[in-house]
């Protein structure tokens, strides 16, 4: 059924913090068909999936990525407030946690393979990005394509120069139309792998950048908890859910019997293949005991979530013991009292007088930790005043002015829609220089001054219709860059007044 | 949004909120299909809330036929009740193979077949028709019982093929297509010679211990509670103006299935004037469903009833959230007949639009098969 001769390609989707459900899968996928992990053309992720992404293609160990998420949720749900306190700072946690897990050489594994899909903030495009020149390019890449804005920061980060915010926003799950693809989605729908609903079998869905998400009761509860983390149980649950989900499309597709080459010879040598057998499970790199060892563990802890333990022993141990972990330690004194509702209803009751507090805190030491970027975020937002000023200012004059225009100017307004300056338009925008893009508002608007336009140039210089070879340029790099908004309105002006 | 309410200002209170309580409700909730009944000067107000009309819908149905390059005839077929059912006919007159007919799925016509005519009659007459109460066909008032609007359907297809006399033919449904298919033949296995179910709505029971797992959380299941009362696509028509771009919205998906036959909103446009006129069809489709989307007489019940000799084909895409478990069930249930299971990678629900190309090929392949 699938056809494994002509390649293929992995595509994760962006699911916020179901993205536990990813590593599920993933760790399906290596331990029954390492083959389709390690041989795939290439692996695409947007936001969540992205840091997936990127674990399996650099080779990390999934359970410390589930302990991780597990980990955030835990840190996100502790206060009132949830993931929106001032003091959760998802974009510090997560750019720490990638230090420490990526491999020093991540950019080398990751380059040409993995695929992360960012929003461009200019103009609002999808963009994929498989090329990266160091581990930090990859990690701010990985940053961009998470961050939600609002929810993650206001000043949106940026990847060589240009700003990107969450890649869900454009296109959350990148090459869903090929047909070798293999996409997975923690939302039930129209995936490959993804959960089946078992209440449902509504054929009625709907598409958010590509994600396909059926009506389902269970997708609605799935929405409400991407960005507000449910307790670890329910990750745990989710966790599961996807290694089941992972196995059954192995299954259907008869993929299980493949041979898994990379893991036997992880086995036969584990310290001759320090890095380039990275792809593998770090359960398989364990010597067969401590697997063992392991097992006990899991099966012989007491288990504080009511997963059933038949269904637990098929995760992989090391995932299962992680899960485990982080499910129990909830249950030391402080939690226990601090869980009791007079103790809750009183940490409400004080949260207007701590949160001021907390709040100057945390904006204090987001302010330290913002000093080294902060001149090229003031730049950026001095930018950005002046584009959107611009614009607001060229409409104004555009719709109250426009007796004085069209009566003094008339024959000049004629070469505003040929744009005059054709050479100097294409300088201008680069297609590597997108940031300068937001620009171009203020940029017409300048020129689309008549006073200005005369001194530089005469109305009726032939030159203007002979240069013909720069125009279709020029054309192309306005595309490009998207903000095409006030250039058409100019010509529109003049044919309106012909 | 700000002419409607002038224009309902003009109205008097009294009967405004009247007016306006029928309005919703015939749009939303339709128990016995009583528009036509009670309408006074409603209809002359619902079309400006809705942007549809007849004409629309033939205007975005010809934009969407437009590009077939076939000879074919596109007539109403009348049946009894003077329904009338809006058929799509590509004749092959050299040929004496057994005709095609394909019925559509839940808010579909035969627009949607548009990659498909080329290839499959090439050599076979193909007829589409756009099911009673949907599309371009009649939207006539349907019984509330699950059982007695079936066999509204069934009987309309019937009536349907003895106004065209043929005699016998290859039934091809998706989704509620597929379930009326399976109905029509058990009632009449005379007339057709082959089945084929493509992604096919209505075949398992509904589980019995549905909330395995986590259960969820009761504010959700109460949100449920509250929609299941009204028309799947009650949400087009009451956003009115706004309908056509929420389909774009939310079905972004359409357009880009069909963007080798079309590069705009040709589909969006058509399927939004097909489902923003009064439901008919669809709320017949909403009595014979139990929450949440699982038949109220499922077909797997009965498939066994099937005549032996009628062999069945059973089309999925790979990833649509159909359970493609109904083929190996079918199989199950009649062990000594033709059930075959075919699986299209890298489709979804609408496997005759994400795949044309293999789902034409393996159309023709079944009936080839036949003769």
């Amino acid at each position: 059924m699938f056809d494994l001769e002509r390649g293929w390609n992995l595509s994760f989707c962006g699911c916020g913090f179901l993205g536990v459900y990813h590593v599920g899968v993933s760790s399906c996928l290596q331990e029954r068909a390492p083959r389709l992990i390690t041989q795939a053309n290439k692996i695409y992720g947007a936001s969540a999936g992205a840091l997936n992404a990127a674990a399996l293609v650099c080779g990390c160990s999934l359970a410390q990525c589930c302990s991780d998420v597990l980990g955030v949720a835990k840190e996100a749900r502790k206060r009132n407030l949830g993931p929106l306190h001032p003091s959760f700072n998802l974009v510090k946690i997560l750019k720490k946690g990638l230090y420490r897990n990526l491999p020093e050489n991540a950019h080398e594994l990751a380059s040409g393979k993995l695929c992360i899909s960012l929003t461009r903030v200019s103009d609002g495009e999808n963009v994929l990005v498989s090329e990266f020149n160091s581990k930090e390019e990859l990690i701010q890449a990985l940053i961009c394509s998470a961050f939600v804005p609002i929810y993650c920061g206001l000043i949106p980060p940026s990847f060589r120069g240009v700003r990107y915010v969450d890649g869900g926003i454009s296109n959350n799950l990148p090459e869903y139309d090929l047909k070798n693809t293999i996409t997975v989605s923690p939302f039930s729908g129209e995936s490959d792998i993804c959960p089946r609903d078992s209440n449902s079998t509504n054929f009625h869905e709907l598409r958010v950048t590509n994600t396909s998400i059926q009506f389902s009761l269970g997708n609605l509860y799935r929405l409400t908890r991407a960005l507000f983390p449910p307790e670890p149980t329910v990750l745990g649950e989710m966790c599961q859910q996807g290694y089941n989900d992972a196995l059954r499309f192995l299954k259907d597709n008869n993929l299980l019997s493949l041979p898994s080459p990379a893991a036997d010879l992880c086995l036969a040598f584990p310290k001759a293949t320090p890095l380039s057998h990275h792809l593998t499970c770090d359960c398989c790199v364990k010597s067969k005991r401590e697997e063992e060892d392991l097992k006990r563990k899991v099966l012989e802890g007491p288990t504080p979530w009511s997963l059933d333990k038949r269904i637990m022993e098929r995760l992989p141990p090391s995932l299962c013991y992680v899960l485990q972990e982080a499910c129990r330690e909830k249950n030391g004194l402080y939690h226990q009292i601090s869980s009791l509702l007079p103790m809750r209803v009183a940490s409400y009751m004080v949260m207007p007088y701590t949160l001021p507090v907390e709040s100057v805190v945390s904006v204090a030491l987001r302010l330290v930790d913002w000093f080294p970027d902060m001149p090229e975020d003031m730049r950026w937002m001095q930018e950005q005043v002046r584009s959107v000023a611009g614009a607001v200012y060229s409409q104004a004059k555009k719709r109250l002015l426009p007796s004085v225009r069209s009566s003094g100017h008339g024959t000049l307004r004629k070469c505003l829609s040929l744009p005059p300056h054709l050479h100097r338009a294409s300088s201008y925008l680069s297609p590597n220089n997108f940031s300068s893009a937001m620009d171009l508002e203020g940029w017409v608007f300048d020129f689309s001054c008549p006073s200005l336009l005369r001194d530089h140039q005469d109305p009726n210089d032939p030159q203007l219709e002979l240069d013909s070879d720069a125009q279709p340029k020029c054309i192309f790099s306005l595309e490009d860059s998207g903000v095409d908004v006030n250039f058409s309105t100019d010509p529109e002006d003049s044919a309106s007044e012909l | 949004m700000a002419e409607n309410s002038d224009m309902v200002s003009s109205y008097s209170e009294r009967g405004l909120i009247g007016a306006l309580r029928a309005a919703v409700w015939s749009f939303v909730y339709v128990p016995g299909g009583q528009p036509e009944r009670e309408s006074g000067w409603l209809p002359s107000w619902l079309p400006a809330w809705c942007p549809t009309s007849i004409p629309h819908l033939e205007e975005a149905e010809e934009k969407m036929l437009k590009s077939i390059t076939r000879i074919y005839s596109k007539e109403h077929i009348v049946i009894s009740d003077g329904n009338r059912v809006w058929t799509l006919s590509f004749k092959q007159t050299l040929s004496n193979k057994t005709p095609l007919v394909l019925l559509h799925g839940f808010g579909g016509g035969v627009g949607l077949w548009v990659l498909n005519f080329e290839n499959i009659c090439r050599d076979r007459t193909v007829y589409a028709l756009d099911i009673l109460g949907f599309g371009r066909s009649s939207r006539p008032h349907f019984e509330g019982d699950a059982e007695k609007a079936e066999e509204q359907f069934v009987q309309s297809i019937e009536e349907w093929r003895n106004t065209l006399g043929l005699e016998k033919m290859i039934l091809l449904g998706h989704n509620l297509g597929a379930f009326l298919a399976s109905a029509y033949s058990l009632k009449y296995p005379s007339r057709v010679k082959s089945i084929i179910l493509v992604e096919p709505w209505g075949f398992p029971d509904r589980p019995g211990n549905a909330d395995e797992g986590r259960p969820i959380p009761i504010w959700i299941k109460a949100v449920g509670a509250m929609l299941s009362p009204f028309n799947p696509l009650a949400g087009l028509r009451l956003a009115g103006p706004l309908g056509l771009s929420l389909v774009q919205r939310l079905r972004p998906d359409f357009k880009k299935k069909y963007s080798s036959m079309f590069d705009d909103d040709t589909v969006t446009e058509y399927i939004y004037h097909c489902n923003a006129q009064s439901p008919s069809g669809e709320t017949a489709f909403r009595n014979m469903t139990v929450p949440y989307g699982w038949a109220q007489r499922p077909m797997l019940q009965r498939i066994d009833k099937m005549h032996p000799d009628i062999p069945i084909t059973v089309i999925y895409g790979a990833r649509s959230c159909i359970d493609g478990n109904s083929g190996s069930t079918i199989q199950s249930l009649r062990p000594n007949s033709y059930v075959k299971t075919i699986a299209i990678r890298g489709a979804g629900h609408y496997v005759f639009a994400d795949q044309p190309e293999e789902f034409n090929q393996k159309v023709t392949e079944i009936c080839d098969s036949v003769d």
